[in-house]
């Protein structure tokens, strides 16, 4: 078994912290488990294992995305703990991903405890603007990124450090069947992610190109990657938006814009108040 | 525009680049339960308070007030309300008051809608789906994806910003419906992608044989490949496609489903087995 440096954990530490902030602004990749395994997997010299596990826990979460401020499991922590182990203990990448999706299920908590803690600066910041200081109420904004970096550095450092101990005990109590049975849910796990989509995109007015979709990879998944069937849905898109484009130019008859051009300067904005 | 009294300030360029980089990194670090955004809102636009109330105190307290209220919308979005408050306060100062406060709440609603849609079920599905297909097959070179798509988004959130400014809010307003087509098309794209990742993402396939006499059927091979192959991982996301739409099932709970239904066909084999040899 491997140690755990403290190296490891200042690093790894650091970057759930850049990953937090990544999270709740530009969302570029980096707070996906599918960075943070791969991370981790990185450093740990097993990037496979990396890859794997975040790639599946990626899959399962695909839909599960903080829409309008809703809390979802921290998969972020799960992701980087679940690899630690999976990788130190040696025992793959199934097993990182049976440990990390209980931990990102415990650490929801932490997500809300965070953002329960922001109150605090909301109502500082009222108080700044009782005196109309500016300058104070920036500041409020500012310090709340320490709610949302603590909640989360504060159980990977935890978990990297005394984890191990709980970790090993837990191994030697788990039965066999659970362990196949872990592994076939981590198999078909995707699936939620796949259903959480469907149910945001328009899957009962455009099914057809669902089916479509399905078709070319289950029939023919040795000629099609998903590089292929994301062209072919782009194309059939272009056609959809093309047809759509030419039915309005239709009803306004003259007025046609082929192509789709939005022409914004066409419309003058007048304040007339 | 008549009442152009002392309001003549008018913001700069840098003013406006100054908003884009905090309302790319700066509106939710202060997400609360009670003004959610709210927060996020008034530092984000805070430069601009700063030029045109920057030596009025009194103006200044009635601004920060009012942008410290309550605000909630998807962030790509975000830039067209900032862009038309920005617009609206350059031209009628602390006057626009109401009309702002309009504006933001009129707008956050629908934006967040279209926003959520466009650039997080969508944008996940196409990118990150993506991605996590070519790592699963131990190829790191598809994290790449992602990123080239979030420089894209930044693009347009700087486009937006513009977009917002220069049309203020009638624009705004026209604009939403404009991403309409884009929207729908860009949703004929993610289900197409959606429909192609489950035969090869769910890779549940059944171990379960039948021995008659001589002869042993493979379940898989033998009889549902040759009906429609990954029937089962269509059938484990029809499956929970159909309980999201129940009240009771979120997320969270059918993770403890498809986790319980995991261990059901993991071990299904063996239980077949210990039926069997109950009689």
């Amino acid at each position: 078994m491997q140690e755990i440096s403290v190296w490891f954990i200042a690093l790894v530490v650091l970057y759930t912290a850049i990953a937090v902030l990544d999270q709740i602004s530009i969302q570029c990749g980096i707070y996906t488990p599918l960075f943070a395994a791969t991370f981790v997997g990185f450093l740990l010299g097993d990037l496979q294992t990396g890859l794997i596990v975040g790639a599946t826990l990626q899959l399962m979460t695909l839909g599960v995305a903080t829409y309008g401020g809703a809390t979802v499991p921290d998969y972020l922590s799960g992701a980087i703990m679940g690899t630690t182990y999976a990788i130190i203990s040696g025992e793959g990448a199934e097993y990182g991903i049976a440990l990390a999706i209980p931990i990102g299920l415990l650490l929801t908590q932490m997500d809300i405890l965070g953002r329960m803690s922001n109150s605090f600066f909301q109502h500082y910041a009222d108080r700044c603007a009782e005196r109309g200081d500016y300058k104070g109420v920036e500041r409020a904004n500012l310090l709340g990124a320490l709610p949302w970096m603590l909640s989360r550095m504060i159980p990977v450092a935890i978990g990297l450090i005394f984890g191990e101990v709980v970790i090993n005990s837990i191994n030697a109590l788990i039965p066999s069947w659970f362990m196949v049975g872990l592994k076939t849910a981590g198999a078909i796990l995707p699936a939620m992610g796949m259903a959480i989509l469907m149910r945001y995109l328009p899957l009962k007015k455009h099914y057809a190109y669902f089916i479509i979709g399905f078709v070319m990879l289950a029939y023919a998944g040795s000629v099609f990657t998903i590089m292929a069937a994301a062209l072919v849905g782009f194309a059939l898109a272009a056609l959809h938006y093309m047809r759509t484009q030419e039915r309005q130019a239709a009803v306004q008859g003259t007025q046609a814009s082929y192509g789709g051009m939005v022409k914004i300067d066409d419309e003058e904005v007048e304040i007339n108040d | 525009m008549t009442n152009q009294t002392d309001t003549s300030t008018k913001l700069t360029k840098q003013d406006i680049k100054k908003v884009y980089t905090r309302n790319l990194f700066g509106l939710q670090l202060g997400w609360n339960y009670e003004k959610m955004q709210g927060l996020g809102y008034a530092y984000v636009i805070m430069p601009v308070l700063k030029r045109l109330y920057g030596d009025d105190p009194e103006k200044m307290k009635k601004a920060l007030k009012m942008q410290l209220s309550y605000f909630n919308t998807s962030q790509p979005m975000s830039h067209l309300i900032v862009g038309a408050d920005m617009a609206l306060e350059e031209e009628l100062g602390i006057e626009a008051e109401e009309t702002v406060m309009a504006v933001k709440t009129g707008l956050m609603g629908p934006m967040a809608g279209v926003g959520d849609t466009l650039f997080l079920a969508i944008y996940r599905a196409i990118c990150f789906s993506i991605a996590a297909y070519m790592a699963m097959q131990g190829n790191v070179v598809g994290l790449i994806i992602p990123l080239i798509a979030c420089a894209a988004v930044l693009w347009v959130r700087y486009k937006f910003t513009y977009i917002g400014y220069k049309s203020g809010r009638k624009m705004a307003t026209n604009f939403s419906d404009k991403l309409a087509p884009v929207t729908e098309a860009a949703s004929i794209l993610g289900l197409t992608v959606v429909g192609a990742l489950i035969p090869s993402v769910v890779s549940y396939k059944t171990d379960l044989a039948f021995t008659m006499g001589e002869v042993t059927f493979a379940v898989q091979t033998d009889i549902l490949d040759k009906i429609l192959p990954s029937m089962l991982p269509l059938a484990i996301v029809m499956l929970s496609y159909w309980l999201l739409g129940k009240k009771k099932v979120n997320s969270t709970r059918l993770i403890f489903i498809l986790l319980a239904l995991g261990m059901l066909l993991g071990n299904l084999q063996n239980i077949l087995v210990f039926v069997t040899g109950l009689f």
